[in-house]
């Protein structure tokens, strides 16, 4: 439905998106998703038609998003960064004019409107003012326009940035339930929204896309990087280097643990992807004659699979960043202390 | 056709309606109906004016040559109007384009399939239709105490001095337009808008004072002498070509312009 091959575009000299491709098959939700400035709105900006690429093509419903740019407009459904809105028309005289502009013939408007209305759960707001409105309606007033016309193809920027928490979970439901007769893309930097709305992710970074696929397979590609974290009592050295031997073990960290007083130690193992080698970590430890407090398993999500694509290793050292960046330096409080 | 056509209308009428739901519309139009009550009133009944100085030359004896109040009054009060539409029209222009860049619905008309051309004259005709409305209750003035003149006036003198107005008052809002494509700022875009109608205005002299073809050529690009010629009564061709040249002047720049914003770094 909407095919993206070899996308880039130049601001100047500077590249916003190079060479971008992804495809997204119909009834999809693709979640394109990056950190602010990786290129997102570029590119959600050219599948509408509103820029033009460098270089590099796009085709939505068989069109070239610049070529054929009017038979593309009639087939998307755009929700730019910041809803498009009259602030002096009412949410029911503002979906009439985007009927109008959209092509929708005069007998279908009155139905279209209403069931656009009724998908966004603006009923009882359809005679209100836009400017009168609260950001979530303002926000869901956006997306109604966005498909009161349905279109094949609806292109989502932020949908839910800048809501509450109840209304993110309102948009969210509402974008879920228009894939299958839609195919959509949505861009956006939080992480859950991907995995609770979308079929696929796209990650992009610095303008070029680091991964495509699945939540779950995602996750499985990097889940090679899960692991043990084992809380101990003794001297780590006699375990290290029987640890770091055994199979399946790829690296092995270890930190006194913070404000202990009796020689506690976390020690962090990472393993190699399809071995488990949980059994014998344990075994190894206890045999060394260590008192074992805790062990628990380590799971890789998907925040550390996006945290590992879009962030370099230079970039980690900035505090804004949580400490489980590029390691797996967690430093969840243990068993007996309490906050 | 059929389409471009209804998407001509669509933008008219949210045009239109913007005009209608903002209390600052409002305002300028009570100012304008205000000033232009205070000139009608000067013009035709002040101490100095039209039926004052009648009166002057009848207690003089002077009956030649004779005068024609109601024309001449037409003629002068229109020419007034004129002048008061210099400072009304670029503050209905500036937020034609502009109030869109901000609020960010050009990225909704410009993703719709709808051409830059369709929306640009749309909203002309929606700021024109708007201007018209100011006129109205002057023309009300004007059939009021017209209608008592002895000999009538000519209707196709009436006829042509509104015409004029409102062509003069279509070509400064479709440069205004174009000017305010090019900006964010509505007030950036008044100011602007009101620099080039004063160039506009005094075009005429400055041709006058360079003279030879170039100056005459200059003379020609002149409002103000085209509008003048018009609210006497004059009908050239010339005249009429020159405003309807300045209203797709402005169109054309204002859809090249919205087109160019797409290929700027923004």
């Amino acid at each position: 439905m909407i095919e993206v091959e070899q996308l880039s575009k130049l601001y100047g000299a500077i590249p916003a998106i190079q060479d971008v491709s992804f495809a997204v098959e119909p009834g999809e939700i693709l979640g394109f998703l990056g950190p602010n400035g990786a290129g997102k709105t570029t590119t959600m900006r050219i599948l509408s038609g509103y820029l033009p690429a460098t270089s590099g093509t796009a085709r939505i419903a068989g069109f070239d998003v610049h070529e054929q740019s009017m038979a593309v407009r009639k087939h998307i459904g755009y929700l730019p960064e910041t809803p498009p809105l009259y602030p002096d028309m009412t949410v029911e005289g503002f979906l009439y004019f985007v009927a109008r502009i959209k092509g929708v013939p005069a007998g279908d408007r009155a139905n279209r409107i209403q069931s656009a209305l009724k998908r966004c759960n603006l009923l009882e707001k359809q005679n209100v003012l836009i400017r009168k409105l609260s950001k979530g309606f303002r926000q869901r007033v956006g997306i109604a326009q966005a498909i009161v016309h349905d279109p094949p193809a609806i292109i989502l920027d932020e949908p839910t940035v800048g809501l509450d928490p109840r209304q993110i979970i309102e948009v969210r439901n509402l974008i879920k339930s228009l894939a299958g007769d839609h195919t959509i893309i949505l861009s956006t930097h939080i992480l859950p929204e991907v995995t609770m709305t979308c079929s696929r992710i796209a990650i992009i970074n610095q303008g070029k896309v680091v991964a495509t696929n699945t939540p779950a397979e995602l996750t499985a590609q990097l889940a090679g990087k899960s692991g043990y974290e084992l809380e101990v009592d003794g001297s780590f050295e006699v375990v290290r280097s029987p640890l770091q031997n055994l199979p399946g073990v790829e690296t092995v960290q270890t930190a006194p643990l913070p404000d202990s007083t009796n020689h506690h130690y976390i020690i962090q193992i990472e393993s190699a992807p399809g071995v488990d080698p949980g059994r014998d970590i344990a075994a190894t430890v206890v045999g060394a004659g260590l008192s074992l407090w805790e062990m628990r398993r380590t799971r890789v999500s998907l925040e550390d699979v996006f945290l590992k694509l879009t962030t370099e290793e230079k970039a980690v050292e900035s505090s804004d960043l949580p400490d489980n960046a590029n390691s797996l330096k967690t430093t969840e409080p243990s068993g007996g202390e309490a906050a | 056709m059929g389409v471009i056509i209804g998407n001509v209308i669509a933008i008219y009428r949210r045009e239109l309606q913007s005009y209608f739901a903002s209390p600052f519309a409002y305002l300028i139009a009570g100012i304008f109906w205000l000033l232009g009550g205070f000139f009608f009133t000067a013009i035709l009944l002040g101490p100095d004016g039209l039926i004052a100085q009648v009166a002057v030359r009848d207690q003089l004896g002077i009956t030649q040559p004779p005068i024609d109040v109601a024309y001449q009054f037409l003629s002068i009060f229109l020419g007034v109007i004129g002048s008061l539409s210099l400072f009304v029209l670029p503050i209905l222009s500036m937020g034609l384009y502009a109030e869109e860049r901000k609020r960010g619905t050009l990225e909704l008309l410009a993703t719709s399939p709808v051409t830059n051309w369709a929306v640009a004259l749309g909203k002309l005709l929606g700021v024109v239709t708007f201007f018209i409305t100011l006129i109205l209750p002057i023309m009300v003035y004007e059939a009021i105490a017209l209608s008592a003149s002895d000999p009538p006036v000519s209707p196709t003198v009436m006829l042509l001095g509104h015409l004029g107005l409102i062509l003069l008052a279509a070509a400064i809002l479709s440069l205004g337009m174009f000017v305010s494509s090019l900006t964010d700022k509505t007030i950036l875009a008044a100011f602007l808008t009101f620099g080039l109608i004063l160039l506009l205005w005094i075009i005429d002299p400055i041709a006058q004072s360079i003279g030879g073809s170039f100056g005459d050529a200059l003379g020609h690009l002149s409002l103000l002498r085209h509008y003048t010629n018009l609210i006497q009564g004059i009908l050239d061709s010339g005249s009429i070509i020159v405003f309807v040249s300045y209203i797709v002047l402005g169109l054309f720049l204002t859809a090249q312009s919205i087109e160019a914003l797409r290929f700027q770094q923004s």
